[in-house]
């Protein structure tokens, strides 16, 4: 009995692996990576959308019929309840966090086994034109971001990277367009800059980057759905583009990227702000670090909401000190990776 | 399609360090994943040959351009001279079993399954796929702990650690062709303690003359973890003079880098184990590849699975060819209709 078991598990291994050879050869993602499961998690989720018009028809025909509906209603099947909080959408944000992003592919794969070089930065001022993004005492996220933006590419430049910007002026670029000329443009890594607002919590106010990955935590599902309005995608483009990352090795160093970025921001703002608080690396599902195929982060390099941050904020200076340790972050990145290749040599 | 009269089925293990073949008609062999061309005319008449593979090449490395064409157990990609090493490589492998242009097996004959790191991306086994075209007649590629899994019969409840040069692999058999989250690759591996034993040596001995083939071989012989009887000597030019040298400190400290991630790894991979098969992939560990000849490392191990209720790790006897057997294991399993589909 064990004997037929075992090569019953043999017959089956074998198959799975000429099946794995199969995808290779035609260029299929990894088996864990295809939709398989979420095509049966939408269903699932989907199922009590069906049953309403099919409880409404029901209803109907056995007001219709009211005969037939005696004589059949022993037989019939019980229709399942409906509550109204299952037919109230599912936020997109949330709704991709969890079923992009299942949990096998968090396993860690060792971004040692992919080193790479960091020649071209590309330099992502948040917001733009009519998107204001956040706003406090006549400041807008969009000036703050674009100006820190051009301090940063000047100090990347002087130190041998290239740099380029998904906007260099006043101008509202869809998320879209902003990795698509940083893919184009074949960039080694991408840095997003935010500046954050909580408004309720004033009294706070910190530093914090993200990369890409799913999150529990409602309030960084909210936040990814602000940032990622007016994204120009569709559901069914993230889809794709979801299913086309190699999330691991990216992922990967999305967060050693972060980390450096974090530190440094921290590390060196603190000096000048003794009520700064450091909140860390964190996940979140932002669309422009989904859409880019390089190591990508998103720094929220300060907090408007915090009238004394708000103040430092409009002055050249503290955004220069941002421009720095954002520098100092991406240098030390590169610095890790292979740093002979860094500036072409 | 080939004739299936004169079908050589063969299982590779193309490593960093070594590589193995083991073939249908009973042959197998071992190479050093070395290959080199004659720098120039007077190297060529010297040396009589146009390319020297494995040992020869290290040992006339002098007088050549020699490649190490692997790196962490994949294909350098993006250099020409890399890619022709790994061909070279796998002509020679196929030749020494009695594969050749004009003999009774050609490549067209051949159907070859070979081993890469768990953790190799898919465009990583595409650019193998393309490396190997003309050379096989068909070909799959298996992760490396999977094909010793298979070649051991230890499809179920099994731990897989292969320690190789470039990579060590880990991966638990669940009856399943593993997935990303049943397999793990470290690049902390044979390499690695060569790379860190030259360092402590320089460090201990500065004027000492020593090369990193001279560690590997040191290596070979004498790695160890804990406890060690006797002193590990080696001979190297002090200032040109031969002199011996006490190495024993730096082997330990080189080879037990090696220690804390694959305890961490191990440990890892057994905690995602349903909980009811847990004591049963603890008490079926298999050390496998050129890292398992480490004296004492099963004896760490099983102290480090002390601390989660204890276990059992087994050590190959010939961990040089337990790749290579399970690759041919998968060839000759697999049916003619599947090796239709998979021409190289």
């Amino acid at each position: 009995m064990r004997v037929e078991k075992m090569e019953r598990v043999r017959r089956r291994l074998l198959q799975e692996a000429v099946a794995d050879n199969l995808d290779t050869i035609r260029g299929l993602p990894p088996r864990a990576l295809r939709p398989r499961s979420r095509i049966w998690q939408s269903w699932i989720r989907r199922a009590p959308l069906l049953l309403v018009p099919l409880t409404l028809v029901a209803s109907t025909y056995f007001s219709a019929h009211p005969r037939q509906t005696i004589a059949t209603a022993a037989i019939a099947p019980v229709p399942i309840p409906v509550s109204r909080a299952s037919l109230v959408p599912t936020p997109i944000s949330s709704d991709l966090a969890r079923t992009m992003f299942p949990e096998p592919l968090l396993q860690r794969v060792d971004a040692a086994a992919f080193p790479l070089a960091v020649k071209r930065v590309i330099l992502d001022a948040g917001h733009g034109g009519n998107d204001p993004g956040a706003t406090a005492l006549e400041l807008k996220e969009k000036d703050i971001t674009l100006d820190i933006g051009d301090r940063l590419r000047a100090l990347l430049k002087s130190e041998g990277f290239e740099v380029v910007t998904t906007r260099d002026s006043d101008l509202n670029i869809p998320l879209r367009d902003r990795a698509q000329l940083a893919n184009e443009s074949r960039g080694d890594i991408f840095v997003s800059i935010h500046v954050n607002a909580i408004v309720k919590h004033t009294a706070s106010h910190g530093v914090e980057t993200y990369y890409l990955g799913p999150t529990n935590d409602p309030s960084l599902t909210r936040l990814a759905a602000a940032e990622n309005s007016g994204s120009g995608y569709a559901l069914a483009d993230l889809r794709k583009l979801l299913d086309g990352v190699y999330a691991d090795a990216r992922r990967d160093e999305s967060h050693q990227l972060a980390r450096a970025v974090q530190n440094h921001l921290f590390g060196r703002l603190s000096s000048h702000d003794a009520g700064l608080e450091n909140w860390g690396v964190k996940r979140a599902p932002f669309l422009v670090l989904v859409a880019t195929d390089m190591p990508a982060v998103l720094a929220e390099v300060g907090c408007l909401s915090n009238q004394k941050e708000a103040k430092m904020l409009g002055k050249p200076e503290y955004r220069q000190k941002i421009a720095e340790a954002l520098y100092h972050g991406i240098n030390a990145y590169a610095s890790a990776n292979d740093a002979p290749q860094k500036k072409g040599i | 399609m080939a004739d299936t009269s004169e079908i050589l089925h063969v299982g590779i293990d193309l490593g960093t360090s070594r590589s193995a073949i083991s073939a249908s008609n009973g042959e197998k062999f071992v190479v050093d994943s070395f290959v080199g061309w004659p720098v120039d005319m007077v190297a060529r008449k010297v040396l009589k040959r146009n390319v020297l593979i494995g040992h020869d090449a290290v040992s006339n490395r002098t007088m050549l351009d020699l490649h190490r064409p692997l790196e962490r157990g994949l294909l350098k990609e993006g250099s020409d001279k890399d890619v022709e090493a790994v061909r070279e490589l796998l002509r020679h492998l196929l030749g020494l079993v009695g594969v050749s242009s004009n003999g009774k097996v050609d490549s067209s004959n051949v159907r070859a399954v070979v081993g890469v790191p768990a953790a190799a991306l898919r465009t990583n086994k595409q650019y193998l796929r393309n490396t190997m075209k003309g050379i096989v007649d068909s070909l799959m590629i298996v992760s490396e702990p999977f094909a010793v899994a298979y070649g051991l019969d230890a499809l179920l409840h099994t731990l897989v650690i292969d320690i190789g040069a470039g990579t060590s692999d880990f991966v638990v058999m669940k009856g399943r062709y593993p997935t990303e989250e049943d397999q793990r690759t470290l690049t902390i591996a044979g390499d690695s303690i060569d790379t860190h034993l030259l360092k402590l040596i320089g460090e201990r001995f500065p004027d000492a003359n020593v090369t990193i083939f001279m560690v590997r071989e040191w290596k070979e012989k004498n790695s160890f973890v804990g406890e060690h009887k006797g002193r590990i000597m080696v001979t190297a030019p002090v200032k040109g003079v031969p002199t011996n040298l006490d190495i024993t400190s730096e082997m330990r400290s080189a080879c037990e880098t090696l220690l804390g991630p694959t305890i961490e790894t191990m440990l890892d991979l057994l905690s995602r184990v349903e909980p009811e098969f847990q004591e049963r992939v603890r008490n079926n560990i298999i050390l496998s590849g050129g890292g398992g000849l480490i004296r004492g490392l099963p004896q760490a191990l099983e102290t480090a699975l002390k601390q989660v209720g204890g276990g059992k790790v087994r050590f190959m006897d010939d961990p040089v060819f337990v790749g290579s057997d399970g690759g041919l294991a998968l060839a000759l399993d697999a049916p003619e209709s599947d090796w239709e589909k998979l021409s190289a």
